[in-house]
């Protein structure tokens, strides 16, 4: 009934290219497009600041890890580490006065250029071995960072970032920093429902299956190990600026620590490895779960007139929030995004059983 | 375009779904000043966190019971945010919105985080024993309020108290044993600013956070034949840190800490076991003050205390008196300076730079806070742990000013510089 199709059945090589076959799809995404344009006229700026943003920005950074995860199959514990020299590069950029466009490139430049070289360890050394090689990235990186004070900004180690203009437009009301966010992500999320037509990323599932059968088949695995994190580390690094410039707006080591890393790790496997929709799915999880939680908790004991100690009301969330996470992954180990195709699939042949 | 009934049903929808995440503006609910204190329950800072909250819901319970301020009760809004920042913007912004003049988020990451919203939006900030050092200079941070000692002035105590005991600290040997933060780091620009000045020797040792293990560094320490020695960490470090203490048998007497020491360390060390070990004492301890007196008498024994009675009194409890005990005065001189409001953080803030000679009934040194001077004079005394409970081996007392405000003022205008 919402979909409209019985099979199969394209006829032009184009339609079966398209990114959205269905009309219904497209309709599904414009609104959704269409809601986040609109949302700083619609929404409150409690949610547009706090919600939204955020979310808008967590989503591309897991998008960019995603790429590596669920894409190239490379697991990254210092993606963190990533953003943070992304951050770092182009807020000491933007001090100096290199305008915003050309630092936040350099952010990602330079992000690209370290992760690529921690990177490397990947071509000698894969799954739970990749996994601590990418840790020792984290502690290197926060470690160089809050150790040279030129780095770190001096005793206080935090770092303003000056208002900054993008192509002409100062970023200083929250619409403008919203839009720029907005604008990134939608760069990344395009780039990343491409990226699986293109060879590169046919190359990137041959090395994600068996790297040495792709190389068998002619994939050169070196290369395409290394452009995997070169190419991630890069959208980590943009993120990076973006989350300096539009949210955090004073930067600091501990905001990249090894636990922003694990939220991200955990974004995408929650959202689901590989799928482009998954990791908007798993950042609104993972960052608001718990928020919500809390207030779900508050509200409740507040309305039943119970007195919960400030001890529990504080990790009674956090247990609900562990507790709806391993349910998650019980009920569906292929994450949030298979969770959607599942209703989409039973959805597109209903009233039907079965599709032809 | 035309409209069917489907294009009709989805807007409707898609409407009604908008609907729900506009929430009404804050009721203007009458009477009530809103406190927000969104604070790291269940991360880093746990039992500090809950026995800091502890005092100040209780003082707040105190001043309520007594009819609050002008008529005006004050609501405590604490929630956890689990010093994630996310997390803490968001409770920030949430408590924007509903109203709150004044936000206590108790975390170095999350106050440092929240400064340029605090500047920009006009609510007060408190970072008592947290957040940036350099905002005890009102005139840069107008909305940030210390309100305490910063770790500048804490380790310049420290310092002057050596001096006072050894007489002259020429050629003395000072130990500063600290977790390798930034936070960690702090007070070294003071203390290199007094080994110029007063010609002690200094050593540093870093340990690598969160400070489980230490045990490379105090035999170190030991050999260094230290005068004195001061250890700077925060939660599991500090108890880690005056055990090897004790096992590389250092004289207690000579070792020393910031304000985060408190009873409940003690516990883990072994109550016995830590005596002589000295500390910074920002607010008297234990249960014979009298605004403590009167907590246990009109909130605690009627049953109506935020948290298990045992902790009243403690050292971190009353932290949270001290800071609470603040911000009501700060209430009290607003409605003296304009009484019909409107009740903003402005309005909050001219009294809070207004506090002049407050000591919280004998709880707290003398304490002025002007529109230059956001840690209120930056008094403390130092006390020394005897085996049960701290006891002060000074009175209140203030030191090396001169060069703690040179510090202060220099990182202020590098955030003037940079920040506007």
């Amino acid at each position: 009934m919402f979909y409209r199709r019985a099979g199969t059945l394209h006829t032009r090589y184009q339609d079966e290219r398209q990114l959205w076959p269905f009309a219904f799809d497209r309709g599904l995404v414009a609104v959704a497009f269409a809601v986040l344009l609109a949302a700083p006229f619609v929404f409150e700026r409690l949610y547009l600041v706090t919600y939204i943003l955020p979310w808008i920005i967590w989503s591309t950074a897991a998008l960019g890890l995603n790429l590596l995860m669920g894409g190239a199959g490379q697991i990254h514990l210092g993606y963190g580490a990533v953003i943070g020299i992304g951050a770092y590069a182009s807020v000491h950029l933007l001090r100096v006065g290199v305008p915003l466009e050309i630092a936040m490139l350099a952010g990602g430049l330079m992000s690209a250029a370290v992760g690529s070289l921690f990177g490397a360890a990947a071509l000698r050394v894969k799954g739970l071995y990749l996994a601590m090689a990418t840790l020792a990235m984290q502690y290197i990186v926060d470690f160089l960072i809050s150790h040279f004070e030129f780095i770190s900004g001096g005793t206080q180690a935090t770092l303003q970032v000056p208002p900054v203009r993008f192509l002409g437009v100062p970023l200083s009301s929250d619409g403008a920093a919203y839009y720029f966010a907005l604008g990134v992500c939608v760069v990344v999320t395009l780039f990343m429902l491409n990226v699986k037509r293109t060879s590169f990323g046919r190359a990137l599932a041959a090395v994600r299956e068996k790297d040495y059968a792709a190389a068998v088949i002619g994939v050169d695995s070196f290369r395409f190990k290394l452009l995997a994190f070169w190419v991630s580390s890069f959208i980590g690094g943009v993120v990076g600026s973006v989350l300096a410039v539009s949210y955090y707006r004073a930067i600091s080591p501990d905001q990249f620590h090894l636990d922003l890393s694990i939220q991200l790790v955990a974004i995408v496997i929650v959202g689901g490895l590989g799928s482009v929709l998954g990791s908007f799915f798993g950042a609104a999880l993972i960052l608001f779960a718990p928020i919500v939680l809390n207030h779900l908790v508050g509200a409740g004991a507040a309305l039943l007139g119970l007195s919960i100690s400030a001890e529990l009301r504080a990790h009674l969330p956090l247990m609900l929030y562990g507790a709806m996470i391993m349910g998650f992954l019980l009920w569906e180990p292929l994450g949030l995004a298979k969770i959607y195709n599942n209703a989409r699939n039973y959805l597109l042949v209903w009233p039907f059983r079965h599709a032809r | 375009m035309s409209v069917t009934r489907r294009t009709l049903l989805t807007s409707a929808a898609a409407a009604a779904l908008a609907a729900q995440f506009r929430i009404a503006p804050a009721s203007a609910q009458e009477k009530v000043i809103r406190f927000s204190m969104p604070q790291d329950f269940t991360k880093i800072y746990t039992f500090v966190t809950a026995e800091y909250n502890q005092g100040q819901r209780d003082y707040i319970s105190l001043v309520n019971a007594r009819g609050g301020v002008n008529g005006y009760t004050i609501l405590p809004d604490v929630s956890d945010h689990g010093n994630d920042l996310p997390r803490a913007i968001e409770a920030y912004e949430r408590a924007r919105s509903q109203g709150a003049v004044l936000v206590d988020p108790l975390s170095t990451p999350v106050a440092r985080a929240l400064t340029p919203r605090a500047l920009e939006d006009k609510i007060n900030l408190i970072t008592a024993f947290s957040g940036r050092s350099d905002a005890a200079d009102g005139t840069v941070f107008p909305y940030v309020f210390p309100l305490s000692p910063n770790y500048w002035t804490q380790i310049a105590l420290l310092v002057d108290y050596f001096r006072q005991q050894s007489g002259d600290l020429k050629g003395k040997k000072i130990c500063f044993v600290h977790i390798d933060t930034p936070f960690g780091k702090e007070p070294l620009p003071v203390l290199k600013r007094l080994q110029e000045k007063l010609g002690f020797e200094l050593s540093t040792f870093p340990y690598t956070p969160p400070g489980n293990d230490q045990s490379a560094i105090w035999p170190q320490v030991r050999r260094t034949r230290p005068d004195w020695i001061v250890f700077w960490g925060a939660g599991v470090g500090q108890t880690v840190a005056l055990t090897e203490a004790i096992r590389n048998g250092l004289p207690l007497s000579k070792v020393s800490s910031s304000v985060w020491l408190s009873e409940s360390d003690m516990d883990v060390v072994g109550r016995e076991q830590a005596s002589g070990v000295l500390k910074i004492e920002p607010c008297a301890s234990g249960r014979t003050p009298k605004l403590i007196q009167q907590i246990l008498k009109d909130v605690v024994e009627p049953g109506k205390g935020a948290g298990p009675a045992d902790k009243v009194g403690t050292a971190y409890y009353n932290y949270g008196v001290m800071l609470a005990s603040l911000m009501v005065e700060g209430v009290r001189q607003a409605f003296a300076k304009a009484p019909q409001g409107p009740i903003s953080g402005s309005w909050l803030n001219a009294g809070l730079t207004s506090i002049t000679n407050f000591d919280a009934e004998g709880l707290i040194p003398p304490t002025t806070v002007t529109r230059e001077d956001h840690q209120g004079g930056g008094k403390a005394r130092i006390a020394r742990w005897d085996g049960a409970k701290f006891v002060p081996v000074t009175d209140w007392f203030s030191a090396y000013s001169d060069v703690v405000w040179a510090v202060i003022r220099e990182s202020a205008a590098e955030f003037q510089k940079s920040g506007k």
